[in-house]
């Protein structure tokens, strides 16, 4: 029983970082109508970047976390703006492409500044305790709330505010939200500007316990997409519960049979979900 | 108020709009008659900026449109109600109405004017402001439609096909709110129509558009006596 509720607990932990690197995917997907396949690099980053503010400049955990935010979000308005916007009536084709390029920049790129091997950064809150005999940190259950929060902050911010609801509007008219006066371009920027700062909140929160390395964008970037699909193209709902989904069955997987295999159990997983259900678990119609 | 000398517009390699040259004066209702495929809804694109023109000119109150782009038009006052609604299918009512209004966006009490007045000229949409609006049928859908582009407070509004594919007593009604907006609320209306019957009865005077080129034009008493235009598109 410990080991089952251990699991779980540890399960919730990473599908709160899958769902959140998943939302932020899924978002994207709804204004451009192809994956990012960068987006788990963008993560990756977010993880050095709070890395360098904490080692590299000596801030504290709060401030370098807030920074890294703002400097991902950046980063992705300005991918937005060179790789993907100028494609933007091209062929679906060409964007996976420039899509390829940039992520191999990315790591690229944190490997030249950082190089390949894992780096860590410093736990803020390192000190464990027991709860029902499962064994819990402070950041392990920081990862988990932070991502409730986040999450209910970013539905109070598409269903309650105008500016939320434009994305929203232009993922499902893009012609329609630009006859009504909408700017288009800027609500693609204002998206990725969400989505790299969420996936900076997921990396920051859960590499204190972790290392962090130029490879780990690629995994997280296959998964989040995984996610996407399982969860129905563009589908916010989906991308949370297929997140924690993930989670799970990796945990439980891992726990009961082998933590070599807990990729294998999950893709497999996945696999045969989709040989059920080829939409999705919330797949529309058009998915 | 807005006036196109010699556009033309191409759609891949194809010249769709050749030479269309026109005019159209503050608080005129005006038509746009023409058989499917003659070009009506790209020239209406090309007004509204959704297509730029590859030679011509396109004024609105002496503003050239061709610099500006979609929402830009928008906000100097021309909307487009554009053929086949672009609604917000999993959206409210009342959000894809709160939507139109992003032109005069934080000002709330003018919005809520507007809102009064598409829920008065549509009813059923005060009815089922809760309700999304993929799940209306053709004719509330454009009702919508109309409703979410009024919301901005367009100066003139250009209403692409509005009929089309809908049953006759909901074409009569909708041809009477067109009549309202332009009369009451002092809006230029520009209306792109295949049923001719309708437009010509309530607009008053039309531009037939055939092939790309604007081939006749006047007031509807002389479009309908018009030998060609009862021939194509009254069919008596």
């Amino acid at each position: 029983m410990e080991l089952f509720l251990q699991q779980v607990f540890n399960g919730i932990m990473f599908g709160s970082t899958y769902a959140i690197v998943a939302l932020g995917l899924t978002l994207v997907m709804g204004i451009l109508h192809i994956p990012n396949f960068a987006h788990g690099h963008l993560y990756m980053l977010g993880g050095y970047i709070t890395y360098f503010f904490i080692t590299s400049l000596g801030l504290g955990y709060w401030p370098s976390l807030l920074l890294s935010i703002i400097v991902l979000g950046i980063l992705g308005v300005i991918m937005e703006a060179i790789v993907y916007r100028p494609l933007h009536d091209q062929p679906h084709i060409n964007a996976f492409i420039a899509a390829v390029g940039a992520l191999l920049v990315l790591e690229a790129m944190a490997e030249v500044i950082w190089g390949p091997q894992g780096l860590r950064i410093p736990n803020p809150y390192p000190h464990t305790f027991q709860f029902l005999g499962i064994i819990m940190s402070v950041q392990r259950l920081l990862v988990i709330i932070g991502a409730v929060v986040l999450i209910v902050l970013l539905h109070l911010f598409l269903k309650k505010t105008l500016t939320g609801t434009t994305i929203e509007a232009v993922a499902q008219n893009r012609e329609g939200a630009m006859l009504n006066g909408i700017n288009v371009n800027r609500v693609s920027a204002l998206t990725f500007f969400i989505s790299s700062g969420t996936a900076a909140v997921a990396a920051s929160f859960i590499s204190p316990i972790f290392v962090i390395s130029p490879a780990m964008g690629a995994i997280i970037g296959m998964k989040a997409f995984i996610i996407v699909i399982l969860g129905g193209m563009g589908s916010i709902p989906g991308a949370i519960i297929g997140g924690y989904f993930l989670g799970l069955i990796e945990s439980l997987g891992g726990g009961y049979v082998s933590a070599a295999y807990k990729d294998v159990i999950a893709f497999g997983a996945l696999i045969v979900i989709f040989s059920f259900k080829p939409t999705g678990l919330f797949g529309k119609k058009e998915g | 108020m807005l006036r196109l000398e010699q556009v033309n517009t191409h759609i891949g390699g194809l010249h769709i709009i050749q030479d269309v040259s026109l005019n159209i004066e503050k608080g005129e209702f005006v038509a746009l008659l023409g058989s499917n495929g003659a070009g009506k809804t790209t020239l209406f694109r090309t007004i509204a900026g959704v297509l730029k023109p590859r030679a011509g000119t396109i004024t609105f109150n002496g503003v050239d449109l061709l610099r500006l782009p979609v929402h830009k038009i928008v906000e100097a006052g021309l909307v487009l109600c554009p053929q086949g609604r672009q609604l917000y299918p999993e959206l409210t009512v009342y959000k894809n109405l709160l939507l139109g209004a992003f032109p005069i966006r934080g000002d709330k009490k003018r919005i809520q004017k507007n809102l009064e007045r598409v829920y008065a000229f549509f009813p059923i949409l005060q009815e089922r402001t809760n309700q999304l609006a993929g799940t209306f049928s053709g004719g509330e859908q454009q009702m919508l439609a109309i409703g979410r582009a009024l919301m901005g407070e367009p100066r003139m509004l250009l209403l692409d096909e509005p009929s089309m594919g809908l049953a006759p007593m909901i074409v009569k009604q909708i041809g009477e709110v067109i009549s309202d907006i332009n009369r009451e609320m002092d809006t230029t209306v520009f209306l792109s129509e295949q049923n001719a019957n309708m437009a010509l009865n309530i607009t008053d005077r039309g531009y037939v558009l055939e092939s790309g080129r604007c081939g006749l034009e006047g007031p509807c008493e002389q479009l309908k006596k018009d030998e060609k235009v009862r021939k194509a598109y009254i069919g008596a």
